[in-house]
C-alpha cells in the first residue's frame, strides 16, 4: 500500500537529532577535559574515568542504587495489591474515582509535594501545635518516603494495565481445573502481570535515582544521588567531561532496561 | 484479602499521596509566611497568585507551552503511530524501542541532552526550546497510547474507504481518526500532564528569564521572593480538578473505556 505519510522518516530523523547525536557528543565529552561546550580549549584526557572511580562519589552510587531499590519495592509493595483491587472493584463509579485520586496526585506540581514532605519532616513544623515533632530530614526514611509518595502512581498504572488485560475465562479455566485462590494466582495471574512489574520498577526505579530535586530538599544537601552529581557537574562546575561520562553510563544502563523490556512486552503499551 | 485489609491498603496508599498536597493546601490558608507556624486564616495569598507578577507570568507560560506542546505533540504522534501500526511486526518493535528510549530516559539526560544539542545547533536559549523540549517528551507518549488503537481496529477498514473513493488523507480522517479518538484523547491528557508538571526538562532547556511554574519555584525556594501563592495555585489546581473528576464520573454511565491512561 502507498503512501504519502512522511512522518516516519521524519520521526527517526527527529529522534537520531535529539538522542543519538547528544548521545555521541556526550560520549565524545567523556574522554575530554573541558568547562562547558568550549570545544577550542578542549583536552582530551582519561581524567574522568579516574574521577569516577573516585572514593567521595561511591556514596552517591550506594544511595541511588539503595534508597531507590528501596523505594522501588515498596511501591511495587503497595502499588501491586492496589492495582490488584483496582481491577477487581465490581463498581465502576467507585473504580473511575478511585483510578482518577490515583492520577490527581501527578497534576500536583513535583517540587510542591517534596516540600510538603520537607516542611513535615523539620522538627520545627505546623505538627508542633498538634505535639508532633519529625526529625527526618537528612535521613535516608525521609528520601525513601518522598521517592515512595512522587513515583507510586507509575507502579499502580502499567500493573493495572497488564492486570487488565488478563482474561477472565484463563482465571475460571484455573479455578476449574482445581487450583485455589493462591494457587491461581502465584501460576497464572502473576506471570502474566510480570510485564507490568518490570515497567512499573523501571519507571519508579530510575526517575528516584536520578532526580537531583527530591534528595536535595529531603536530604539538606547530606545525601547526594546519581542525579544531583550529574546536575553539579553541568550546572554549578562547568565540568561536562565527568557529567557526560556519568550521563553516558546512565543511558546505557538505560538502553539494557527497554531493550528488556521492549522483548517482553510486545504490544508496546506497558509503559503507560 | 480481607475486605478492610483491601479498603486499608488502599487507604495508605492514598495517604501516602496526598499527605503533602494537604501540607501545600493547609498552608496555603495560614496567613504567616513561615510555613512552620500557622498565625490565622487568610485567603490573600489566593488573590496574590494575580498580584505576584512573576508567578502569574510563569503560571501563564506553563500552560502556553503546555497547551502548544500538547496539540503539537498529538498531531505528529497520531500520523507516527498511525504510520508505525503499518510497518511488519520486526520492523515496528524496532521503532517502538527508539520511541520508548526519551520515556524511559532519565529526565536529567533528557534535559542535559537537548540543552547540549540546542546549543551546538546555536538555538537561542528561552521559550522556543522550552517548547521544543516538551514537544519531544511528549511526542512518544502519544504513540504509545495511540498504537494500541490502532491495533484493535479492522486492518481492512481503510482498504475499504480507499475502495469507496476516498483519497488518502479522506481515509485517515472520516475512518481511522474517529476509530481511534479515545487513544488520541487519553494520549494528549498523557501529554499535557507531562509537560505542565515538568521540571528537570524545562529546567535544562529555558534561558533567557523564561520559566515555568517548576522553574519558578525551584528558582525562589529559600528566598524572600517565595511566595506561597504558589502553594495557593497548586490547590486550586489539585482540588479544582478533583472535583471536576468525581462531578463528571458521577455523571457518567460508568463507561470504563478509557480507565488504564494516567
Amino acid at each position: 500500500m502507498k503512501t504519502r505519510n512522511i512522518s516516519l522518516p521524519l520521526y527517526l530523523i527527529w529522534l537520531f537529532v535529539l538522542v543519538f547525536i547528544p548521545f555521541l557528543i556526550m560520549l565524545f565529552l567523556s574522554f575530554t577535559k573541558t568547562r562547558g561546550l568550549d570545544f577550542s580549549h578542549l583536552v582530551f584526557s582519561l581524567d574522568n574515568f579516574k574521577d569516577i572511580l573516585d572514593p567521595i562519589y561511591f556514596d552517591a552510587y550506594v544511595n541511588s542504587i539503595v534508597l531507590s531499590a528501596i523505594a522501588s519495592l515498596l511501591c511495587l509493595l503497595i502499588g501491586y495489591p492496589v492495582a490488584y483491587i483496582l481491577t477487581n472493584l465490581k463498581s465502576n463509579k467507585l473504580k473511575n474515582i478511585l483510578l482518577a485520586m490515583f492520577i490527581l496526585p501527578m497534576w500536583s506540581n513535583m517540587l510542591l509535594r517534596i516540600i510538603g514532605w520537607e516542611i513535615l519532616f523539620n522538627p520545627h513544623s505546623i505538627l508542633n501545635s498538634i505535639g508532633i515533632s519529625f526529625d527526618l530530614i537528612g535521613s535516608p526514611l525521609a528520601i525513601i518516603i518522598g521517592m515512595v509518595s512522587t513515583y507510586l502512581p507509575l507502579m499502580i498504572f502499567p500493573i493495572y494495565t497488564s492486570l487488565n488485560k488478563l482474561e477472565s475465562s484463563l482465571l475460571e479455566a484455573s479455578y476449574d481445573l482445581g487450583a485455589s485462590k493462591f494457587q491461581t494466582f502465584k501460576s497464572v495471574i502473576l506471570p502474566l502481570s510480570l510485564p507490568g512489574i518490570y515497567s512499573g520498577l523501571t519507571m519508579t526505579f530510575l526517575p528516584s535515582a536520578t532526580n537531583f530535586a527530591l534528595p536535595e530538599r529531603l536530604s539538606g544537601g547530606n545525601i547526594n544521588l546519581l542525579g544531583n552529581i550529574i546536575n553539579s557537574n553541568f550546572g554549578k562546575s562547568f565540568n561536562y567531561g565527568f557529567g557526560s561520562l556519568l550521563s553516558v553510563i546512565l543511558i546505557s544502563v538505560i538502553f539494557v532496561l527497554v531493550f528488556f523490556i521492549n522483548r517482553k512486552d510486545k504490544d508496546g503499551d506497558l509503559l503507560l | 484479602m480481607k475486605k478492610s485489609s483491601k479498603v486499608l491498603l488502599v487507604i495508605l496508599a492514598l495517604a501516602v499521596l496526598y499527605i503533602p498536597i494537604l501540607i501545600i493546601c493547609f498552608l496555603s490558608f495560614n496567613d504567616s509566611l513561615r510555613p512552620y507556624e500557622f498565625s490565622g486564616f487568610t485567603l490573600k495569598w489566593y488573590s496574590e497568585i494575580f498580584a505576584e507578577k512573576t508567578l502569574y507570568e510563569a503560571i501563564i507560560n506553563s500552560w502556553i507551552i503546555a497547551l502548544f506542546a500538547t496539540a503539537i505533540s498529538t498531531i505528529c504522534g497520531t500520523f507516527i503511530a498511525i504510520r508505525i501500526s503499518k510497518l511488519k511486526q520486526k520492523h515496528r518493535q524496532t521503532v517502538m524501542f527508539l520511541n520508548n528510549l526519551p520515556i524511559v530516559n532519565a529526565d536529567i539526560v533528557t534535559g542535559i541532552s537537548l540543552m547540549i544539542i540546542f546549543s551546538i545547533l546555536g538555538l537561542h536559549f528561552g521559550k522556543y526550546t522550552m517548547l521544543l523540549a516538551h514537544i519531544f517528551f511528549c511526542i512518544p507518549f502519544v504513540v504509545l497510547s495511540v498504537l494500541p488503537r490502532l491495533k484493535m481496529m479492522d486492518e481492512n477498514s481503510y482498504d475499504a474507504a480507499r475502495d469507496l473513493g476516498c483519497t488518502h488523507l479522506q481515509a485517515v480522517f472520516k475512518v481511522i481518526i474517529p476509530a481511534i479518538k479515545v487513544g488520541i484523547i487519553s494520549g494528549a491528557l498523557i501529554a499535557f500532564t507531562m509537560s505542565i508538571d515538568d521540571f528537570i526538562i524545562s529546567y535544562y532547556t529555558t534561558g533567557d528569564g523564561f520559566s515555568n511554574f517548576s522553574t519558578w519555584i525551584y528558582s525562589r525556594l529559600n528566598r524572600r521572593s517565595f511566595s506561597p501563592a504558589a502553594y495557593a495555585y497548586n490547590t486550586i489546581i489539585t482540588f479544582g480538578l478533583l472535583i471536576i473528576l468525581i462531578y463528571i464520573n458521577l455523571n457518567s454511565k460508568g463507561d470504563n473505556k478509557h480507565e488504564k491512561k494516567h
